[in-house]
């Protein structure tokens, strides 16, 4: 993965802990970019999330790329006894997550606006570079003026990815603008109505509350919801505001953890500003990308690119090298390019109208292979993945790497067509990979121990040894991630020298 | 399409194997982009290049100035990488065909985008 140079860096912020939600499955490629990008200690994990300390600015944070969202952690402890307890019991355990430990909550608040702050100076340095004439900022106004920005993006949280940046840019745009005394003082005066942030009995809130496993039979959402609520507002003097507060208390409580913390960004982090819009999740789309061992110089193709997503992932992380992306749909090519030119790729990715089962390239020209393998009923299985996988096989480089995203039927195609003839290795069945250590690996290293860890590891030995050699792609890792509905595994290949072929 | 690309492609037209190599390159409009010049890649391109395939289709493209072999030492020769890092990246065909040198088959090249698609009866086997 490309590191800033020099290695992760030790930020300027102050030493916090955080914690970020996953899709399932992608948690190792997680814990390793938060140990690679951001130096983190105390890494843990359950199913679907992440745990860490670490002393990142919001711009560091914002590198995550496997992430969900991210979240400053105010408290974890274990769940509740909830078989043979009362209502009444269950919430005053609730309450005094908060009354027996205040500080927890004004230490995680003061560490948020901090971040906020040390953010908004920042973005102060660089205006103030840029025009040095410009009227000076105090800072509580230019943190409160961050503040109202946020404020103003919350509105639109529940709509589109596409149209909280768009409102996010033009926000920033307007801001850039208040030079002259008028305007700013405007601005001042609605900030100063909003939420005076330097008096904290002042804040307004909201609570998001997730229930899941025995707890969720026993209280809603809603009731916890109302009940931290209610606590939070009688110990702190915070208002309650659930259109536009300027705190979010984020709760899950689970059969592992009661798990409480503050969303750092609005936007989740899988949103990605860079991407117009988005075909596949660009969360796994990224994952794929780190799999497939990109180095300066490389030539890496998807055949089957769609709207671009995974070459723009890659092409963010890795530039120098050199992106081909191929499709036979005139609207998909049509919505690629306007990504990549929406990104500032075009010059990176280069795109062809051209099928997967004819690549007009030469054999053994194209060093990596990515592609998100078309799910249902269009892509025809069997013959047209067979053709697909061998035309990949053609133009890839021997030692080159193939990452795949295949459905479960994909799968198991490839594993039931060992009888056909043709030049996939037929007598494969199962191949004792040295490989499949590999994959036990990002498990391993997760640190503190886990009651979800045992299954996770052996879920993707299980699916690896699933994987049969196809002619001279030999497998060399698998991961099982969630889609939402369904399950899809990303798998990886690499070409070895094939006799007789 | 950029000449690094074109530099890649073969005609696939079926029994064309690789005498499909290179397409002949015609262009009716044809835009200079000014890119960022990176000197690494550049230099991990190089020995990608198939000189023959990259002066013909230079050639018509009417481009001067092409270095027509790589020199020697290359890589510290900032000269020739600026070259090369012009004619790969900077010249883009926006409209024009790409003819597949033994079977004669033209495949169209629209909005940047060559459009390589066969018809079923000139797909290999």
């Amino acid at each position: 993965m490309a590191v800033v140079p020099g290695g992760p860096r030790s930020g300027p912020a102050a030493r916090a802990q955080f914690f970020c939600t996953a899709g399932r499955g992608l948690e190792p490629f997680l814990i390793r970019e938060v140990r690679e990008r951001l130096a983190a200690t105390q890494v843990e994990y359950i199913s679907g999330k992440v745990f860490f300390t670490a002393c990142s600015d919001l711009n560091m944070l914002k590198q995550l790329k496997s992430a969900e969202r991210l979240f400053l952690l105010i408290k974890k402890q274990l769940p509740f006894p909830v078989s043979s307890v009362s209502k009444g019991k269950i919430f005053n355990e609730l309450q005094r997550l908060i009354n027996d430990d205040p500080e927890s909550w004004l230490n995680a608040i003061s560490i948020w606006k901090n971040l906020l702050e040390l953010d908004a100076k920042k973005e102060k340095l660089s205006h103030k570079n840029a025009n040095p004439l410009k009227r000076k900022v105090g800072e509580d106004d230019t943190a409160a003026k961050k503040l109202k920005t946020e404020q103003i993006q919350e509105i639109q949280e529940t709509k589109e990815c596409q149209l909280e940046k768009q409102i996010e840019e033009k926000l920033l745009e307007q801001g850039n603008f208040i030079t002259e005394e008028g305007k700013f003082q405007e601005l001042q005066n609605d900030v100063m109505e909003a939420a005076d942030t330097r008096n904290q009995t002042d804040l307004t809130f909201r609570v998001s509350c997730r229930c899941s496993g025995a707890i969720a039979k026993t209280l809603t959402a809603q009731e916890v919801g109302r009940v931290i609520g209610i606590a939070l507002m009688k110990q702190f003097g915070w208002k309650a505001n659930l259109r536009n507060p300027n705190l979010e208390i984020f709760i899950h409580l689970s059969d592992i953890y009661s798990v409480l913390g503050i969303p750092v960004f609005r936007v989740p982090l899988a949103c990605r500003a860079y991407i117009k819009t988005a075909g596949m999740r660009s969360t796994i789309a990224w994952a794929m990308a780190s799999l497939a061992e990109i180095k300066a110089g490389a030539v890496v193709l998807d055949p089957m690119c769609g709207l671009g997503t995974i070459l723009l992932e890659a092409a963010k992380e890795w530039p120098d090298v050199y992106y081909v992306g191929a499709d036979v749909s005139d609207s998909q090519l049509s919505g690629a390019y306007d990504n990549l030119r929406a990104a500032g790729l075009k010059d990176k990715i280069e795109l062809l109208r051209v099928s997967v089962i004819e690549l007009p390239l030469p054999s053994e020209s194209v060093d990596i292979i990515i592609s998100d393998i078309p799910f249902g009923k269009k892509f025809k299985l069997g013959k047209d993945i067979k053709r697909t996988l061998q035309e990949m096989e053609r133009v890839l480089r021997v030692g080159g790497t193939i990452v795949l995203l295949l459905s479960e039927d994909h799968h198991r195609h490839l594993k039931g067509g060992e009888a056909s003839s043709g030049p996939l290795n037929s007598q494969g069945g199962r191949t004792e990979e040295p490989g499949g250590e590999e994959c036990l690996t990002p498990a391993g290293k997760a640190a503190v121990s886990e009651p979800a860890s045992s299954s996770f590891v052996a879920g993707n030995q299980e699916c690896l040894d699933r994987m049969p050699p196809l002619g001279s792609l030999v497998p060399v890792d698998c991961y099982r991630v969630s889609l939402g509905k369904t399950d899809a595994l990303i798998s990886k290949y690499k070409k070895s020298s094939s006799p007789g072929r | 399409m950029r000449l690094l690309t074109h530099n890649l492609l073969s005609s696939h037209v079926r029994g064309v194997g690789p005498r499909g190599f290179p397409p002949r390159l015609q262009a009716t409009e044809v835009r200079i982009n000014p890119v960022e010049f990176n000197p690494g890649f550049i230099v991990r391109m190089i020995p990608k290049v198939e000189w023959a395939a990259l002066l013909e289709a230079a050639g018509n493209l009417h481009l001067i100035e092409v270095p027509k072999e790589p020199i020697q030492g290359y890589e510290h020769n900032e000269e020739f990488l600026r070259k090369m890092h012009h004619v790969l990246l900077e010249v883009e065909v926006l409209e024009g065909t790409l003819q597949c040198p033994e079977s004669g088959r033209v495949f169209p090249l629209s909005r940047g985008i060559p459009n390589m698609q066969l018809r079923d009866e000139e797909t290999e086997t």
